[in-house]
């Protein structure tokens, strides 16, 4: 169950991404932004699906990096990591990997520093592997993320990594924050209410703001294009209104403040003019 | 109005129009939709901005996240006594062991950071809380980028017009 999860995860991951880099038309900051990083995304998406042998060796040696003293796990891991790829379904190759299994316990008797794993493999033996298996996908997402984040590339060591990971997050929805409090700031004289807003009257309201919006060219639209298909969505009523009232345009307030302060009827008036 | 809650109101239609804009949706939007739904606000918001049809579909899906955060749960449970068993049985290597409880420990106390911050990421287990966080920085980064350029232009079309009443 968790294999067809993952899966479909992935499957849903490309989709976003590719979604997310298609048709940029304009050449914007954002879908700049988002390329790069997306492309590296798409590449390195491709190759954990693949698994190929030492490409997990590299991960499992990462997955070693955690415990400070590294000994002579780099022996056994090759051999472990086979053994576990028997667990994952996504792996071709299982004739070969089911006699490295059987090696591997012989392996585990024989190196000084597989004593102690052998004592932990013959107690749990499914669930060491199985949280092998566990800890081999968990660092493959982990490089994404990496790629994703600016200045992680040259961190190892999941903590750290997580930490950097936290850090941006958190960055970024203070961005968000911020934006949105100077956004509100930048109309004192408006009244935001909402409950008015989304009244039975304000429902043709709201459509045809939506028409006066489609029309004007905007610098915008194609930074809108780039970020998704999405947004632009055949009914017409989802977040239109709100992407939509930010559009350039020379009748730019008129829209917005119509929306926002239905209360004045004034503005009420104006919107009919775009 | 003061500003604060007019920011409050601006920063819900936008984590309202980033989570509704996702075709696939994943678990991240849908927590967002759902906690916005809660608060008095939020709940006309989202009849609004989104229409009830896929009020529906987030219904069920928020039903199966209910389900299957309850799995979750009890594996939890259950692996918190299969470690706490296995704990007892460590014995020798006396540093080895320290390096890796240590690491252990810190990558959870990371985790549970990180499923504080990622909408929805306490139902969600430590493997596809990573897909949610690579996603939410992806839109996170793009609400950004548009909210900014939004701000631009208010200023600059305000500045024009304080240009031209003042003219």
């Amino acid at each position: 169950m968790m294999e067809k999860r993952e899966e479909m995860c992935y499957q849903f991951v490309e989709d976003e991404i590719a979604s997310l880099i298609s048709p940029p038309e304009g050449g914007s900051s954002f879908t700049a932004l988002l390329e790069l990083p997306a492309n590296q995304v798409v590449k390195l998406l491709d190759s954990p699906v693949g698994f190929p042998v030492p490409e997990v060796g590299n991960d499992v040696n990462l997955v070693k990096e955690e415990p400070v003293e590294l000994r002579n796990s780099e022996d056994s891991d090759p051999v472990v990591s086979k053994s576990v790829k028997r667990k994952d379904r996504e792996k071709k190759v299982k004739l070969p990997v089911k006699k490295s299994k059987n090696e591997s316990d012989a392996d585990k008797e024989k190196l000084p520093y597989v004593h102690v794993r052998a004592r932990r493999g013959q107690a749990t033996d499914s669930h060491s592997l199985a949280e092998r298996a566990r800890r081999e996908k968990i660092n493959a997402r982990m490089k994404l993320l990496q790629e994703l984040v600016p200045g992680c590339n040259k961190i190892s060591g999941t903590a750290m990594v997580l930490d950097e990971i936290i850090n941006h997050v958190q960055s970024l929805q203070r961005q968000v924050e911020f934006l949105s409090m100077r956004l509100a700031a930048v109309h004192p004289s408006i009244d935001i209410n909402i409950d008015n807003m989304f009244s039975a009257e304000s429902g043709s309201l709201m459509d045809c703001n939506f028409h006066g919006m489609v029309s004007p060219p905007l610098s915008l639209d194609g930074q809108i294009n780039g970020h998704s298909q999405q947004l632009w969505q055949p009914d017409g009523l989802p977040p239109q209104p709100l992407w939509g009232a930010e559009e350039v345009s020379p009748n730019f307030i008129t829209p917005e403040n119509s929306l926002l302060s239905y209360d004045s009827s004034g503005n009420s008036g104006e919107f009919p003019n775009t | 109005m003061n500003t604060m809650e007019r920011k409050k109101k601006v920063k819900l239609c936008a984590d309202i129009a980033m989570a509704s804009a996702k075709t696939t949706p994943t678990s991240w939007s849908n927590a967002l939709i759902s906690n916005a739904r809660k608060c008095e606000q939020g709940t006309v918001l989202v009849d609004k901005l989104i229409g009830p049809e896929s009020q529906l579909k987030l219904q069920k899906v928020s039903n199966n996240m209910i389900s299957f955060h309850k799995r979750v749960q009890c594996k939890k449970i259950l692996k918190r006594s299969c470690n706490a068993a296995k704990k007892t049985k460590r014995v020798g290597d006396s540093r080895l062991n320290v390096a890796t409880i240590i690491a252990k420990r810190l990558v959870k106390k990371r985790t549970k950071v990180l499923k504080r911050l990622v909408p929805g990421g306490e139902s969600v287990d430590e493997f596809s809380l990573i897909k949610e966080a690579l996603d939410y920085i992806l839109s996170l980064k793009v609400q950004v980028d548009v909210m900014r350029s939004v701000v631009n232009a208010t200023e600059v079309l305000n500045g024009d017009k304080v240009m031209k009443s003042v003219k």
